[in-house]
């Protein structure tokens, strides 16, 4: 979490973006800002357009209008495939489903689109592989392949992939969803050291204590629109919204049930 | 030694009413192993070109562009429903005539009988593979490569480095029986002349009459490369097995 | 059968851009070259009755792997080493054997006629090419047939045999019934393949369609003509064997296991 309040460079911008599936508007004029170095957390309920937010920021899905702007890239201009792939190479994204490429091994998970893609030389990536994944806490696992690990460590390798590309940003969507509740601890304490260390990143989580712990900005999206958007501390506990303070306080009444009956 | 084992032999053959004389004689057996040899060639020259156009045409097939996908789709259909036998026919009398004309006579054309052979009879599999493969990459989950795009990989890079190897993966057993197809195929070479296996037996039996002694061996011979194809496939496929991995 | 009449009318919506385009190209041809149009309708009737064999001799060959290959497939499934090892030793080697030289085999090894009861009756080559292609078939069928059979669950055999039907009653009135559905397609696929396989027949000089063309080109002589009686010959395989495709795939997809 950013400290000093001297004004950073932004970093992603939309402005109001709008985007539909066929008949269905997903999006309905979304306005979001992130700084150089935030960390933001998009939270609210299933089916408010939280993911599609990410996806259009990296360009898999296109905006119908609006304004995205990531790093200077107008990134709802962008045409050719050409374009986007230039934008992807600095955006990472992690998905809630690791889609880690089964034929390849850990290693080669990671090293495959520096070297690839960015023509670093292999034992310049490799040693970054290594480093990341030490960072994931997996070094042993460097020559495993994806269906031997637990989802929990599967994730990991995800999220040092991604960062193999050194990218100026970060999305990650409902990275916890598909864990088991045991797994999810690990993968969040990973991405809690990478938001200490000041990446910028964009999360999409169900993981209120843990949005509110590491965020610099939360923003809340309902029906294809951000409601609210504002630190922590005045989301959770000062917002005038009764929206927010429902689906905020549902998630704390369950949580709260929870460690009652597991006696915390 | 060598001659000692074949004449007891071809006593002991004999014995059982199977005349292997012609073993013999040394012209015969040099006609009949070049014949060997040249179906050796054709298997071997024709597999890699079948290979690489099957994955060529399941490139383009999955391509999502229609001027690259249709007449790809209209080639696989049209070489899968006719003969192949008819189609060498066509290559050889039909199109290798227009060639010999264009170039200025037969003497100034440079492709021979064998070339004709290698070209159909591995574009012809090629067909067979390129289905195989177009389902092997349709058939890889999409969200994985929505991550390879996202990674910042083309349509290229994504179908060499991820959907590719995947499809080989689940294909190779489709591919292999195609690879067994494929040196059955080579037989009809001995239509237009090409001294395989099958061309060279018919010039010794229609001397000999020993239909039956030649047959047996030439089927053990097709045995032969068959199994040590679909060896090298059970190869293959150990070495890409993935650990964790189910296919 | 509404099953099976409905995936057929599919396969023929499917299949009609292809025939129309076929007949567009043919007809635009047609209209380009008549000299080469009248020629190639007066050598028509003598390429159609070539054709007419090849349909024969791949419904013949069918017909005889089919019924040799439901035996050996049952005898690859049988208990008894005796019975099973002689069926597993013929699918893998006649799997393997070039239909070309399994065609050579039978034209050659087999008289040009045989005695029945006294009289001498002729045994000609198109009738050795049915059995040169019958006898992979055979192989194929015996293939297909086991595949279907064990795909029906072992608890189907239990529950038949709990209520007291031996072991060929079970086959015959719970197992095969249930085999059907799965072997139809992969049958169908093996039907254009040998219809495929019976140009080959022309090599040993069997008069059929490619024999026909060949003839023709010869007789005819002219460049235009080759290249047009040769593409004939494609367009008829091809417009017989594309839509069983066509129906094979879609019965596929039909009967695949949801």
């Amino acid at each position: 979490m950013a400290q000093d309040h001297t004004p950073r460079p932004i970093l992603v911008e939309l402005r109001d973006v709008h985007l539909s599936f066929g008949a269905a508007e997903v999006l309905k004029g979304i306005d979001l800002t992130v700084a150089k170095g935030d960390a933001v957390s998009i939270i609210g309920p299933s089916g408010s357009g939280k993911s599609t937010i990410l996806r259009c920021i990296n360009g898999l899905a296109q905006p119908h209008t609006g304004r995205i702007t990531v790093a200077g890239t107008r990134v709802d201009t962008l045409r050719t495939e050409a374009e986007r792939i230039a934008l992807r190479k600095r955006v990472g994204i992690v998905f809630q489903q690791y889609n880690l490429f089964p034929h390849l091994t850990v290693l080669e998970n990671i090293t495959l689109a520096p070297t690839r893609i960015l023509k670093v030389p292999r034992a310049e990536a490799e040693a970054l592989a290594r480093d990341l994944l030490a960072r994931v806490r997996l070094a042993d696992k460097v020559s495993a392949y994806p269906g031997e690990l637990s989802g929990g460590q599967q994730q990991r390798v995800a999220i040092a992939r991604a960062l193999a590309m050194r990218p100026e940003l970060v999305l990650f969507d409902e990275v916890t969803s598909a864990l088991d509740p045991e797994m999810v601890g690990e993968v969040l304490a990973v991405i809690r050291e990478l938001v200490r260390d000041g990446l910028t990143s964009i999360l999409v989580t169900h993981e209120m204590r843990f949005a509110e712990e590491i965020s610099d900005t939360i923003a809340f999206t309902e029906n294809g629109r951000i409601v609210a958007q504002a630190p922590p501390a005045e989301l959770f506990y000062r917002s005038g919204n009764p929206r927010i303070r429902q689906f905020i306080g549902g998630f704390q009444g369950y949580r709260d049930a929870v460690q009652h009956r597991e006696g915390i | 030694m060598i001659d000692e084992a074949l004449q007891r032999f071809i006593a002991l053959a004999g014995r059982v009413g199977l005349h292997y004389d012609f073993l013999l004689s040394g012209s015969e057996v040099r006609q009949w192993a070049a014949g060997m040899g040249t179906t050796l060639l054709l298997v071997v020259l024709a597999i890699p070109l079948s290979l690489a156009a099957g994955i060529a045409f399941a490139a383009a097939l999955t391509s999502g562009r229609p001027w690259l996908a249709l007449p790809v789709r209209a080639y696989v259909e049209l070489t899968r429903n006719t003969p192949t036998l008819v189609q060498l026919m066509f290559a050889f009398f039909a199109l290798n005539m227009l060639l010999s004309r264009a170039l200025g006579g037969a003497a100034h054309n440079p492709f021979t009988p064998f070339f004709w052979v290698v070209a159909v009879t591995g574009l012809h599999i090629a067909a067979f593979h390129a289905e195989a493969l177009r389902g092997g990459i349709e058939a890889v989950p999409a969200p994985l490569v929505e991550a390879a795009q996202a990674t910042g990989f083309s349509a290229f890079e994504i179908l060499r480095f991820v959907t590719l190897p995947l499809a080989l993966r689940t294909a190779l057993p489709a591919l292999m029986n195609n690879l067994v197809n494929l040196v059955k195929l080579t037989t009809i070479g001995s239509a237009i002349a090409v001294g395989e296996v099958t061309y060279a037996s018919i010039m010794i039996w229609t001397q000999r009459d020993n239909v039956l002694e030649l047959m047996i061996v030439i089927l053990l011979f097709f045995g032969l490369i068959n199994l040590t194809v679909s060896r090298i496939g059970h190869f293959v496929e150990r070495r890409l097995a993935i650990p964790g991995y189910g296919v | 059968m509404s099953a099976a009449a409905l995936p057929a009318r599919g396969a023929l919506r499917a299949a009609w851009p292809w025939l129309a385009l076929a007949a567009g190209s043919g007809l635009f041809w047609s209209f380009l070259d008549a000299r080469l149009t009248r020629d190639l309708l007066d050598w028509l009737p003598y390429l159609a009755s070539g054709f007419v064999m090849n349909v024969l001799i791949s419904v013949l060959a069918m017909a005889l792997g089919t019924l040799g290959g439901v035996v050996l497939g049952a005898m690859e499934l049988s208990n008894a080493r005796v019975v099973r090892a002689p069926a597993v030793a013929y699918v893998q080697l006649f799997r393997n054997a070039p239909h070309l030289v399994l065609i050579f085999a039978t034209t050659y090894i087999f008289p040009f006629e045989i005695v029945v009861a006294g009289s001498y009756l002729p045994f000609p080559d198109w009738l050795k090419a049915v059995l040169g292609l019958a006898v992979p078939a055979c192989a194929y069928v015996a293939e297909i047939v086991r595949g279907a059979i064990l795909s029906v669950p072992t608890s189907q055999w239990d529950a038949a045999r709990g209520s007291g039907l031996s072991r060929g009653q079970t086959l015959r009135w719970i197992i095969l019934p249930q085999c059907l559905r799965r072997a139809l397609p992969p049958w169908m696929n093996l039907y254009a393949s040998i219809t495929m396989s019976t140009a080959l027949a022309s090599l040993v000089g069997v008069h059929e369609l490619l024999h026909a063309a060949t003839d023709a080109s010869t007789a005819v002589r002219r460049d235009d003509f080759t290249i047009a009686v040769y593409l004939t010959v494609l367009a008829a395989f091809f417009l017989f064997c594309f839509p069983i495709s066509r129906l094979t795939r879609r019965l596929e997809r039909r009967f695949a296991p949801r």
